[in-house]
């Protein structure tokens, strides 16, 4: 018996606490797509289908699968140099550095970037954003 | 029964006029106009230019002459609104593909990078082609100052600014006879809308 509302107990906070997680999540998703509207779309598009040669899709790409999104933060924080590759092809149009854009900024728009964009719809914490930075190359 | 159909032909006039006014809808001159020495209006005119575009060939006022076109000013590292104006003079392009007296103009106000080297990669990139969209580059005060006295928009250098250069975003429809007809945000969806119809009206002068 005891043992039964033990099991019953840990059942409800696990699904109370996933449930905590996936409402951060969409509140993630919700201040991302805001963040992504103001501060990418003018290049990459709205529907993330990017612009021609010149500036690369993140809709139906690689990406998602190839690059770690802990690269993906930094990349939007601080911008990029190098050219990229993006479904094999190469973009070497540079990207200007974000640097208005915090760790939770960065954390809502790869939440709300893998909730469209990647098969992995799952949220990136604030923690997962503050250590990328901290590591940028 | 006679007083009706007085009343009917009188409605019908009525309808013919309006629809006759509509018809007549005529793009406005912008600018400021000056009168000539028969007593004439004469409107606000582009200037004659000479500029080099991506090809490594000069464009000037008589490879535009007989043609409408749309200018506007740029520079390939901007990172705000540059993007999205090349995105929408992209729509002009596709719409008007089959119509040869439509010319899209794009200068450069960072000339100094935006060489024609730099150009023609971007023309590249974006998978346009002259003669149908030139993008030129030449003697920054030359481009400035066209911009600023004959099309009207505000270019400046501005170290405070992202990208260092502010610039509006605006596209500037010009007739066959170097007179604007329209000035819109080329930013917006909606304002391009307009741009698209009014190109239209103005192919039929």
């Amino acid at each position: 018996m005891f043992n039964k509302i033990a099991v019953l107990g840990l059942l409800v906070l696990l699904v109370s606490c996933e449930s905590r997680e996936e409402i951060t999540r969409q509140q993630y998703v919700v201040e991302g797509m805001n963040l992504y509207q103001t501060n990418c779309a003018n290049c990459h598009q709205v529907d993330g289908s990017g612009l021609k040669d010149l500036y690369p899709p993140l809709a139906k790409t690689d990406l998602w699968q190839r690059v770690k999104m802990s690269e993906l933060a930094c990349i939007m924080k601080n911008g990029q140099k190098n050219s990229i590759r993006v479904n094999g092809k190469p973009f070497n149009a540079y990207m200007p550095a974000n640097p208005k854009l915090q760790a939770l900024d960065i954390a809502e728009l790869v939440t709300y970037m893998r909730e469209k964009w990647s098969p992995n719809k799952t949220i990136f914490s604030l923690d997962s954003a503050r250590f990328a930075l901290k590591n940028c190359p | 029964m006679q007083q009706k159909r007085i009343q009917l032909s009188k409605i019908v006039f009525v309808i013919l006029v309006v629809l006759g006014c509509q018809q007549e809808k005529k793009l406005p001159f912008l600018g400021p106009k000056t009168i000539g020495k028969q007593g004439d209006t004469l409107y606000h005119t582009i200037p004659n230019f000479k500029f080099l575009n991506q090809d490594s060939s000069w464009i000037s006022e008589k490879d535009l002459a007989g043609k409408i076109y749309v200018a506007d000013f740029f520079f390939t590292t901007c990172p705000t609104i540059c993007p999205k104006m090349k995105t929408q003079l992209l729509r002009i392009y596709d719409k008007f593909a089959e119509e040869d007296r439509v010319r899209i103009l794009s200068h450069t106000i960072d000339p100094e990078f935006d060489g024609v080297q730099v150009l023609k990669e971007y023309a590249k990139k974006l998978n346009i082609s002259s003669p149908r969209w030139n993008l030129v580059t030449g003697k920054k005060s030359d481009i400035y100052r066209l911009g600023e006295k004959s099309y009207m928009v505000t270019a400046q250098e501005d170290a405070n600014e992202v990208g260092g250069f502010v610039h509006s975003g605006a596209f500037i429809l010009v007739d066959k006879n170097r007179h604007i007809r329209g000035i819109y945000d080329g930013t917006k969806d909606e304002e391009v809308n307009h741009l698209l119809e009014d190109m239209t009206l103005l192919l039929k002068e």
